[in-house]
Parts: C-alpha cells; structure tokens; sequence
C-alpha cells in the first residue's frame, strides 16, 4: 500500500513534467508572414501579435512595409492605418505610437519635429540633430509615400518641406544668436 | 538701367500687399513697415550703384578689347600701348573710386534690412514658435497644403545678383506670398541670408578698396595692366551683372499621380 502511494506521487510529478515541458513547446514562432499578399500577411500578423509575439511588432509592420512595396497603390495607406487602429484597440499600441507609426511613413508632416517649446530656446541648440533625424524620416516618408502608397505628391511635398524647415531654421537660428 | 529700381519697387508693393494680407488676419509679422522701407533704401542705394559702375565697367570692356586688338601683350614697352594701359588704370582707378563713394551707404541700408529683418525672424518664428507650430505654418494652414504652383522654390544664395534675386522675391511675393505665412517665412529667411551674406561682402570689398586704390596709383606711374586689375573687374561685374552659368536650377516634382484623398485618423 505505501509502495503504491509512493508510485502515484511520482507518477503525478512525472505528468506535471510532462505538461510544462508540453507548454514550452507551444510558444508562438513568431514567424515573418510568408505570404505576398498583403491583406492575407496583415491576417497572419495580426494572429501572431494576438498569440503572444507583440514584442516584434517593429519588424512585423516592416515586414508588411516590404510586402506592400511589392504591390503599391494608393489605398494602401488606409490598409496600414486600419492596421494601427486595430493595434491600438488590441492594446498593442498606444495612440500616441500608432500615429507615430502612420505619420512617419505616410503623412508630409515631420513627426521629428515635434516639440513644445520655443525656437531659440529648444530647436536651435539641437538643430544639427533635428535635421538628421528628419532626414531619418524623409527616407521613411519616400518608403511610405512613394515606394508603398504611390504618392508621389505628397513625396514632394515632404521633401520641399524639409528644404524649407532647414532654410527657415538657419536663418532664425543665427537671429536668435543674434541678440546673445 | 532703371531694372533694378523697378523690380525693387514691384518687391516693395508685393511686400505692402504681403504686409495688408497679414493685418487682416492674426498673422506672423515679418515683414513690417520698418523692413520694407528699409528696403526700398537699399534698392534706391543699390539702383544708384549699378547705374554708375555700369557705365565704367562698359568703358573698361572696351579699352580691353582696344588694347587686345592692337596686341599689346608683350609689347609694354610700345608708348602707345603704354597709354592705352595708363588709361584703363585711370578707369579702373574710377571704378574703386566709385565703389567706394557708394558702399559705406549701401553697407549701411543693407546692415538695416537685416537687422530688421532679424528681429521679426527671432521675434515671430524663434519665440513665438515651437518646431511643431513652424512646421504647420510652412506646411500651410489649409488641409490641402501647397502645390507645387503656389509654393516658393528655393533658390540658393550664390551665384545671382542682388537684382535678380530681389526680382525672384517681387514674383514669389506677388504670386503667392503676399497670402501666406508660409512663403512669407521662407522669402523672410531667405532675404535675411542673402542680406546677411551681403553685408559681409560690402565689409570685406571695402576693406580691400584702399590697398587696391593705392596699387593701382603706383602701376599708373609705370603704365601696367595687373592681372589682379582684370580680376576685380571680373569679381564686380559677377557681383552686380550676375553669374549666368552659377544660376541655382530647381529641381520638378518626380512623376506621378496626385490623387490622394484619403486620410487617416491618425494624421496629425
């Protein structure tokens, strides 16, 4: 009798085992999608974030970057703004990041330029920094606009912005040096 | 000869109808009346400045071709030749003389357009503005933004005289500008560099003009045609009649569709 008490508490410790060892098997691949199409990758990534894998969000969404660069049309853009919102609402994001997200690729305006404070007091001392994040961003609006959604206008539009944004900034820069 | 003085009084009414444009709405204020009258000085100085070194510029042409028709380079010796060069050195000499009559004033009206125009820069785009509100206002404010039409191409500081530039400003003011504070902080910025770049410039000639004055006094003793003479000529007639071949081009939109209606509602 107290041998067989003593086979069920391995047996049951050998069943514990084997389920742990069962549950470490069943963790999500994570896998890039495999798919061209980006409707059907936006599926299978939205799959693998909602199982587990929403620390690789970054390389998922430049994973359907490359994908819809292979079929670019302008109603892209809403597939990847549809895309964010449903992150958002999934918990994945924040609002804050999905407009990151979205606007760093597919609107003209600078998300680089984002600041509170006053010209001379906070954008001239870090100008040279500023200008090379927002050229950073303008390949990533060419990627976006361009290459993904086939908005060559609003391509254009960015690039000319941030010609100007560097002539206006140099110029105000060197008033607001001025008067130290 | 008068070009300059018109198309600096055509700048002078776009810029009052850029000034009018801004009065009837809360607008950024850069161009108020203090930098457009100063200007119109600079143009009136910089009119007076081209009229007189057109003419001896012209002459001076023409008594170097004079003195290369009769072949006298390697002949310095020749007494005609030494004439000739005795006289190109008096025109040079009056084309110094001249300049320097005519910079301290444009130095001066120059220095003032700037100074002005530094204030309203540091006053409405560096204190009053953060980078994002910077950004909105040279996106523009409607939700269409600029096209490729209305909005100002850059040109480049170099290589153009200050009365093609200040021609380049009158369009871009009179077709655009005057109603957006978008053009109106580029056009701002760029007068403001071009003026800036100027002013150092109008330092630097002035401070060369007494040593070249004083050079060309002893060459005219000896009757001698200095390369550095041929030179400053050059420089000048860069300087004022311009630099057809270092004229900045402007790059066209690539090609492709402009239909793009869609916004998200994540757009800023």
């Amino acid at each position: 009798m107290r041998i067989s008490v003593k086979t069920s508490a391995l047996i049951a410790i050998l069943g514990a085992s084997l389920f742990l060892s069962a549950c470490v098997s069943t963790e999500p691949s994570c896998m890039s999608p495999q798919t061209r199409n980006l409707d059907s990758a936006i599926t299978a990534v939205q799959s693998n974030l909602s199982s587990g894998c929403a620390a690789h969000f970054d390389r998922y969404y430049d994973d359907l970057l490359t994908i819809a660069e292979g079929d670019p049309r302008p109603e892209n853009k809403r597939t990847f703004s549809e895309f964010l919102v449903w992150s958002t609402d999934a918990g994945l994001l924040s609002r804050r990041q999905a407009e990151d997200y979205y606007n760093r690729f597919f609107n003209v305006k600078f998300m680089s330029m984002r600041g509170d404070y006053n010209n001379c007091s906070h954008t001239c001392p870090n100008r040279q920094r500023l200008l090379i994040e927002m050229e950073r961003e303008l390949s990533d609006k060419e990627r976006g606009l361009l290459l993904v959604s086939q908005d060559s206008e609003g391509y254009y539009r960015a690039d000319q912005l941030f010609n100007e944004v560097e002539l206006v900034l140099e110029a105000t820069c060197m008033a607001c040096a001025a008067a130290r | 000869m008068t070009r300059l003085s018109i198309q600096l009084s055509a700048l002078l009414l776009g810029l009052s109808f850029a000034v009018s444009a801004a009065a009837n709405s809360p607008t950024i204020r850069l161009f108020p009346t203090t930098v457009v009258e100063d200007l119109r000085q600079t143009g009136d100085v910089a009119r007076d400045m081209e009229n007189g070194l057109q003419e001896v510029i012209g002459r001076l042409d023409q008594q170097r071709e004079l003195y290369e028709q009769s072949k006298c380079d390697g002949a310095e010796n020749d007494p005609g030749c030494q004439r000739l060069s005795r006289q190109i050195g008096a025109t040079y000499l009056e084309m110094l003389t001249i300049m320097e009559d005519r910079l301290p004033d444009m130095e001066h009206t120059v220095n003032n357009t700037r100074q002005s125009l530094e204030r309203s820069l540091r006053n409405e785009l560096g204190r009053k503005m953060s980078s994002w509100t910077l950004q909105e206002t040279l996106i523009g404010a409607s939700e269409q933004g600029p096209t490729a039409d209305s909005s100002p191409a850059l040109r480049g500081r170099s290589g153009m005289r200050l009365s093609e530039r200040f021609r380049q400003y009158y369009q871009l003011v009179a077709t655009s500008g005057s109603q957006s504070d978008q053009s109106l902080a580029v056009l701002a910025s760029d007068i403001y560099l071009d003026m800036d770049e100027t002013s150092v410039l109008i330092e630097r000639t002035r401070q060369e003009i007494a040593r070249a004055t004083l050079m060309e006094q002893l060459n005219q003793s000896f009757g001698i045609i200095t390369p550095e003479m041929m030179e400053v000529v050059g420089g000048v007639k860069t300087i004022l009649f311009g630099d057809e071949e270092s004229r900045a081009l402007v790059a066209g939109p690539p090609p492709g569709s402009v239909e793009q209606a869609y916004r998200s509602p994540l757009e800023q």
